[in-house]
């Protein structure tokens, strides 16, 4: 069956380009100019996956009261945002609000519709009974690559997607550094180096919440993160 | 020429204050002047009226021929004492008032007389350098010696002659020819006519005292030499007219003392100008004003010489005086005149007028000193006054001046200074809240800086707006290209889309810099300190750059123990990129980046420098500015100022600064920044 992805983007343009490409890879896909038009739509039938942009329209923050909306009707629908925006406080709220995902308009065509069939595969493979192959474990830490779970010493640890392959990157190899390219290239999106530190700097703190002692991501500063065991 | 210079100079203008207080005390003095005539005049004209009606009082003599003093008449002054008889008139108590009698052959006397309540007294100053004594046995006829005779014709018509001589000078009696009962004339001495003889080195002086009741209505006086047949003098024989005695009026002077103030003096004269009868005194009470000593400018500015003027009379017969002739022919005058000791006097006559003619005249002379000097005093008050008020004025405008000065200053200051070195615009001005034009000036700066701050808060923010703005159009056209790739293109359609991608990618790496300012001061915003190493942060971070500039050698230079900093690391490494990034810019190929991490008291010290060229002094203080760019293009990467100024921004945050300076040996540039220790 084929998934229902809405688009939730105020330039033309870029609707269409998005549209055509998810379209491409098998997505039904449903654009939507504003808020108004998308929420009358998802009344009537919630999308599989919507990706939506910040600001839509006159709405500056159209995107962050759509999402609240969206989360509100439905607990389990994959929200990704993209935005021109590429301020490490938007990206905040809009994870804070329970987006999936956060990316930036740098993303290319290919990228996109890779984090969306991640997203897919992700819910996917939590429908499914548990696959053991794809599990790494690095001491308290266990990694479900099939349904991109994270865990640590046996609870779980909710990440976004980039954050889920920053911390599949980093684990793979412990002790090894990885620059921010890498992980960058690791999570398939276009950041700069500002919003990669601020995404591990979220990295920890979500461990931290489940365990304050929590220290197996370090800094090499000039050269970018490993793992330490 | 500075305000306040040109303030002083318009402050002195109030030195027109004393000088128009001048002009007015010299107008004033001028018409305290005519009001001091037209004063005395009146007093002259009132006594004068009051004596007119009792002329009783004041003409005894009915004899209202002509006084001739060249035909013998004699003016008998009124003494105030009596004098000692030694030869000086000095002590007569009145001024000297010689009439030169007439003279024969060249011999010259002169004589005056004065009269006491029961003596005429004579005095005789004869020019005669020759003495020639009486003999001894001296017998009627004869005259071979220096004398003086005097001729007495009483009321009935009878003369009695006496005569003055003398074997040696001093105190002698007059003698007079007497007949015996034989006959026979004998010199006689009469005894009761005494008279002093006293030898000067001109002649001699003869003071001589004849009591009334010798006395007739005329007396000739005869000085005779003889040595010569030489004599000055008059006889009846020779002035039959003449020697009639002019007497002042007795209690006149009691009468006019009842009429005068001080300074003043009144003198009654007949027609013949002669005085009857005088009362007070010129003399100037010394006035304390004048006593002190210093240079009297309001003599010096107010016309007080009185060499120009004409002389006051004296004595007995005041006919040579303007006045006094003007009110004889009955119209009153006043003038001003000079008084015997040079100073001015003001003198005014009033006729007397009984039956319709002018019998006489009042004389009044008034001494203008006690008024000069009173109006002295004030003046040198005023004088003061207007000097103090001009002071303070000067003073007060200087000190005005200096205020202005003082505002002025404190805005241009505050205008210079306006535009930091940070490039920071400050919006406030002194004196903004002042109503005056300062105050408007300082106002019309605010509204021009901040006019200046929205603009530069415009240029700053364009960089991130750009660089937001663009990126939407940017993502269309990357993702078209995007789209288009996925529908099979031949190749060299394909190369044409690897240009435009590439093209995109520059257009990406310009917006990121555009941003990256505002990124870091949102970081900033954001951040959060924590305590860590600054040494081990700078140790990894140097490595990470050995890598990424394989082309420039790096050196560090560190102290051996950990340099623990509270602050974001982040931060710091991003800060550390941009100097690494700016030194490698000007580091020629295989030249040395040298980064130094030291203490100075309170601070770390991280100091990058490079090789390289030297940077102008005028660009070294404008280094951190936001989107100052001061580089000739070398490379295609985009420079937008920024760089620094996030060093700075980032230095700042951490409490510290960022300085950039030339190599000591001019091999480059070193760019310092100081963090302060926890």
């Amino acid at each position: 069956m084929r998934k229902n992805i809405a688009i939730v983007e105020d330039e033309p343009a870029l609707r269409e380009n998005y549209s055509a490409a998810l379209a491409r890879h098998g997505y039904a896909v449903k654009s939507y100019a504003n808020r108004h038009t998308a929420m009358q739509a998802f009344r009537a039938h919630l999308p599989d996956l919507a990706i939506i942009d910040i600001s839509l329209e006159d709405e500056a923050e159209g995107g962050f009261d759509l999402c609240r909306d969206l989360r509100a009707a439905s607990a389990e629908l994959p929200i990704i945002f993209l935005t021109a925006r590429d301020s490490e406080l938007d990206a905040v709220s809009g994870l804070r609000l329970g987006a999936d995902d956060f990316l930036t308009k740098d993303v290319s065509l290919p990228h996109l519709a890779a984090r969306v069939a991640a997203l897919f595969r992700r819910i996917d493979a939590l429908k499914r009974p548990e696959n053991a192959a794809e599990i790494v474990r690095r001491g308290a830490l266990s990694i479900d690559g099939e349904k991109m779970q994270t865990t640590w010493k046996a609870s779980a640890v909710t990440l976004s997607l980039t954050e889920f392959w920053i911390v599949h990157a980093l684990a793979r190899n412990p002790g090894h550094v990885k620059n921010r390219q890498q992980l960058m290239d690791a999570a398939n999106v276009v950041l700069d180096d500002n919003t990669i530190t601020s995404h591990v700097k979220r990295i920890r703190r979500k461990f931290q919440q489940v365990d304050p002692a929590f220290d197996s991501i370090q800094t090499v500063y000039g050269m970018g993160y490993r793992w330490v065991e | 020429v500075s305000i306040r210079l040109q303030l002083l100079v318009v402050a002195l203008t109030t030195l027109v204050l004393p000088w128009a207080g001048c002009q007015y005390a010299r107008e004033l003095e001028s018409a305290l002047r005519g009001s001091q005539e037209q004063s005395l005049l009146a007093s002259a004209g009132t006594i004068g009226n009051a004596l007119s009606a009792q002329p009783q009082r004041v003409f005894r003599n009915e004899d209202l021929r002509a006084f001739d003093a060249r035909s013998g008449d004699l003016y008998v002054h009124p003494l105030p004492n009596q004098p000692l008889l030694d030869g000086y008139a000095e002590d007569w108590g009145i001024p000297f008032d010689l009439v030169t009698l007439q003279s024969v052959s060249g011999y010259h006397a002169r004589v005056q007389a004065g009269s006491t309540e029961r003596y005429l007294y004579i005095y005789a100053e004869v020019d005669d350098a020759h003495f020639d004594a009486e003999p001894n046995d001296v017998q009627p006829d004869d005259d071979r010696f220096d004398r003086v005779d005097v001729r007495l014709q009483s009321a009935d018509g009878t003369d009695t002659s006496y005569f003055f001589a003398t074997t040696a000078p001093g105190l002698n009696a007059a003698q007079h020819v007497t007949k015996d009962d034989d006959d026979a004339r004998h010199v006689q001495a009469e005894p009761r006519i005494q008279a002093y003889w006293l030898q000067t080195s001109q002649g001699y002086h003869l003071e001589a005292r004849i009591p009334f009741s010798f006395v007739g209505e005329r007396l000739w006086i005869e000085a005779r030499d003889g040595g010569s047949k030489r004599s000055a003098g008059f006889t009846p024989e020779t002035e039959s007219a003449g020697g009639r005695l002019f007497f002042a009026t007795d209690g006149l002077d009691g009468l006019l003392a009842t009429f005068i103030r001080d300074g003043t003096r009144a003198t009654v004269l007949d027609t013949n100008a002669l005085a009857l009868g005088s009362s007070g005194s010129v003399a100037a009470e010394p006035i304390n004003a004048t006593a002190d000593g210093g240079f009297n400018w309001y003599r010096a500015l107010v016309e007080s010489d009185a060499s120009h003027l004409p002389p006051a009379t004296t004595g007995g017969d005041r006919r040579g005086a303007d006045v006094v002739r003007t009110a004889l022919s009955g119209e009153p005058r006043a003038q001003w005149v000079r008084g015997d000791d040079g100073r001015m006097l003001l003198t005014a006559a009033a006729p007397i007028v009984v039956d319709g003619v002018a019998r006489g005249a009042v004389l009044l002379e008034q001494n203008a000193e006690q008024m000069l000097a009173l109006r002295t005093q004030a003046f040198a008050r005023l004088f003061e006054l207007t000097l103090i008020a001009t002071a303070t004025a000067v003073i007060v405008m200087l000190a005005f001046a200096a205020w202005m000065t003082f505002r002025i200053g404190r805005l241009r200051n505050a205008a210079e200074s306006a535009v930091g070195n940070d490039g920071r615009i400050r919006l406030t001005m002194p004196e903004s809240r002042s109503g005056d034009e300062i105050g408007a000036l300082a106002r019309g700066f605010e509204r021009l800086l901040a006019r200046l701050n929205e603009h530069a808060q415009y240029l700053r923010t364009l960089g991130a707006k750009l660089s937001h703005e663009l990126r939407t159009p940017l993502t269309i056209v990357r993702s078209s290209l995007d789209n288009l790739e996925s529908h099979g293109l031949r190749d060299e359609q394909r190369s044409y889309i690897d240009r435009a991608r590439g093209g995109t990618q520059r257009l990406q790496t310009i917006l990121t810099s555009l941003g990256a300012a505002a990124r870091v001061e949102e970081s900033i915003k954001l951040a959060e300190r924590v305590n860590f190493d600054l040494r081990e942060l700078i140790t990894s971070t140097v490595a990470g750059y050995r890598d990424g500039f394989p082309a420039t050698t790096f050196a560090l230079a560190q102290p051996d123990d950990a340099c623990f900093l509270r602050g974001a690391p982040d931060l710091i490494v991003q800060m550390l990129d941009k100097l690494i990034e700016n030194a490698a810019d000007f580091c020629p190929p295989a030249g040395r980046i040298h980064v130094r991490l030291g203490r100075e008291p309170g601070n770390y010290l991280l100091a990058v420098d490079n090789d390289g060229p030297r940077i102008p002094a005028e660009v070294l203080q404008h280094l951190f500015e936001s989107l100052y760019e001061q580089r000739s293009g070398r490379d295609d990467k985009p420079h937008f100022g920024l760089g620094l100024y996030i060093v700075r921004l980032i230095a700042e945050f951490h409490g510290g600064t960022a300085r950039a300076a030339n190599r000591e040996d001019g091999g480059g540039a070193v760019f310092t920044v100081t963090l302060p220790m926890i």
